[in-house]
């Protein structure tokens, strides 16, 4: 069934992509030890050195919570502290939004719009099944492997969490939805562009196409002709994927529905272009 | 249950200003071999196209085992079997993998005739698609349509590749398995002595619409090719005639019925009969289908007698 042949044409990119992913996690979560070691020689010649330990172990330093929020004022972090606040937690998901890009893309071009190009489209519109299948199964499969792709920078880092504090990993997990949603939103768009041109190729020159117009236009319309309405709307469509702002800000539901429009929308796209395209 | 397999009246399919069919009418029956043939660009595969979905009709209808294609393909998809012209299928899948991702599809699929047929047409069942010739990548075709259990089966230039030895064999593979269970071979194919070896009844298309449409063997005992000689102009007109070839002060004359009643009719005009000769479907095809334009020689060629 096609359901098999879509998981065979993109589990090879599935598998290195998590390889990707994973790494990229485990690095980070490398980093976080790195940076509170560095953070700890820090405190240690510091007058306001901490005295009690409570609730880390594992490393050579010890602090706790009580002693982060106290002293946040001296590394100039105001809100109360969060593990997750290492920056080595954002920059996962910085790398990761790279991740997830390069994944979507990838996993959207592998889709059934590559057998128009490859010759093979009268034998996948010639089983007998409703062509929307075909578009919907793409997307099951595609989006299932981005989720596992894009969960592969999160829950690696769990570990080492817990190796750095007993009270847990904090709200790490938090930024997945909203990559997961931003992916879909690219993924459809590799998807349609793929189904429309009729070559994986073709659709993944227009899709990156696309995506640059998307990040430089409103910036160029405001550099050069003041016109600023265009950039503070992609601005806030890409509020939920402030990192910088993460994990203190609240989640961020106008933007994440957004994007979960423009995916629902590619969807639609794709479903009613096989319907009435010929072949 | 319709006695046709397939069924169509006045299908048309545009393309822009080009009528890829016009007004198409086929009557392919049931348990039948239909042989579909036309030259190149006549709207052969068009039909097929259309009759598989692949292809919105501009116009008419068409059924195929009694299911509209407008409205229920996917039941007609089910129950037919189809080898494309091109021979394409996945490039990364070798035939066993191909084969796992059809068996789904097809309530009637058959594993113990993929066994069977693979080993009488030798089909490389491991290698990648890509890697295979293009005989053997139109063995695979013909593999997955005959294992289906579909009761039509649509083949659109099946020879393409394949060696006269296993051509033989699936010819025999046509009949005697499928063709004697009561299923429906619709041939589109410029091998017209394959088809005139296996076919009941052949349909001639050209610029999309049907100029011949009857049974191989009433080609065999009706048709007839007359050569006579003349001196002066002679008009003739019948509804037997399909067509005329003239060279120098001869002339031939291609005749559905009746040639004795129209050589008479020809001597009656001052004509000599020379010969009365049997036809095969080549003489009728390039009798219907050749240019009325001269051959290299200067001579003039076939002129089709309008209808």
């Amino acid at each position: 069934m096609y359901l098999w042949k879509a998981w065979h044409d993109c589990r090879a990119r599935v598998g290195l992509y998590i390889v990707a992913t994973v790494t990229i996690a485990v690095l980070c979560g490398l980093g976080v030890i790195a940076q509170a070691n560095s953070y700890h020689a820090f405190f240690m010649l510091h007058p306001y050195r901490p005295q009690a330990h409570a609730g880390f172990y594992n490393f050579s330093f010890e602090m706790d919570i009580p002693f982060w929020t106290l002293h946040g004022t001296i590394l100039g972090w105001g809100a109360t502290w969060n593990f997750a606040n290492f920056p080595m937690f954002w920059e996962v998901f910085g790398f990761g939004s790279m991740a997830m890009l390069l994944a979507a893309l990838s996993l959207g071009v592998s889709g059934v719009g590559k057998e128009y190009g490859a010759g093979t489209m009268n034998s996948v519109l010639t089983r007998p099944a409703p062509r929307w299948n075909f578009i919907l199964t793409d997307w099951i499969v595609g989006l299932t492997g981005l989720v596992i792709i894009l969960s592969g920078l999160a829950f690696p880092l769990l570990p080492f969490l817990y190796a750095i504090h007993a009270k847990g990993p904090g709200n790490i997990l938090a930024g997945l939805p909203t990559l997961w949603v931003l992916g879909a939103a690219i993924y459809g768009l590799s998807h349609f562009t793929t189904l429309v041109t009729g070559s994986a190729s073709k659709g993944l020159t227009l899709s990156a196409a696309t995506l640059l117009t998307y990040s430089f236009l409103p910036a160029a319309l405001h550099e050069w002709w003041h016109m600023d309405a265009l950039l503070k709307a992609t601005q806030w469509t890409m509020g939920a994927f402030d990192w910088d702002a993460w994990p203190l800000s609240p989640f961020n539901w106008g933007a994440t529905i957004f994007w979960l429009v423009v995916a629902v929308g590619f969807l639609a796209a794709s479903l009613a272009w096989i319907t009435f395209h010929e072949v | 249950m319709n006695d046709l397999a397939i069924h169509t009246q006045g299908l048309a399919k545009y393309f822009g200003k080009t009528r890829a069919v016009d007004g198409l009418d086929l009557k392919v029956p049931r348990g039948a071999v239909y042989g579909f043939l036309g030259r190149n660009g006549a709207g052969k595969t068009t039909t097929v196209k259309t009759l598989l979905g692949l292809l919105r009709a501009s116009g008419g209808s068409a059924q195929v085992l009694g299911y509209d294609t407008g409205r229920d393909l996917v039941a007609i998809l089910e129950r037919t079997g189809f080898v494309p012209e091109n021979k394409t299928l996945f490039s990364t899948l070798t035939p066993a993998q191909i084969v796992r991702f059809n068996q789904g599809y097809f309530p009637k699929w058959s594993n113990e005739l993929v066994a069977r047929y693979a080993d009488l047409f030798e089909v490389p069942m491991h290698t990648t698609f890509a890697k295979l010739s293009l005989g053997n990548k139109t063995k695979v075709c013909h593999l997955l349509a005959l294992c289906q259990g579909a009761d039509l089966l649509i083949l659109d230039e099946p020879s393409i590749g394949l060696d006269p030895v296993i051509t033989d064999l699936l010819l025999r593979v046509l009949v005697e398995d499928h063709v004697s269970e009561g299923k429906t071979v619709f041939l589109s194919s410029h091998q017209l002595g394959e088809v005139e070896r296996i076919a009941d009844w052949v349909g001639i298309i050209e610029k999309g619409k049907i100029l011949l449409e009857t049974r191989l063997e009433d080609i065999r005992q009706n048709y007839r090719l007359i050569r006579a000689a003349f001196e002066t102009e002679v008009v003739i007109s019948s509804p037997d005639l399909i067509a005329v070839q003239t060279s120098e002060n001869f002339r031939s004359y291609l005749v559905t019925r009746e040639a004795e009643e129209f050589a008479a009719m020809l001597r009656a005009k001052g004509m000599t009969i020379l010969e009365i000769l049997p036809v095969n479907l080549e003489e009728v095809f390039l009798g219907l289908t050749r240019k009325g334009v001269p051959c290299i020689s200067g001579k003039p060629g076939t002129i089709a007698v309008p209808a």
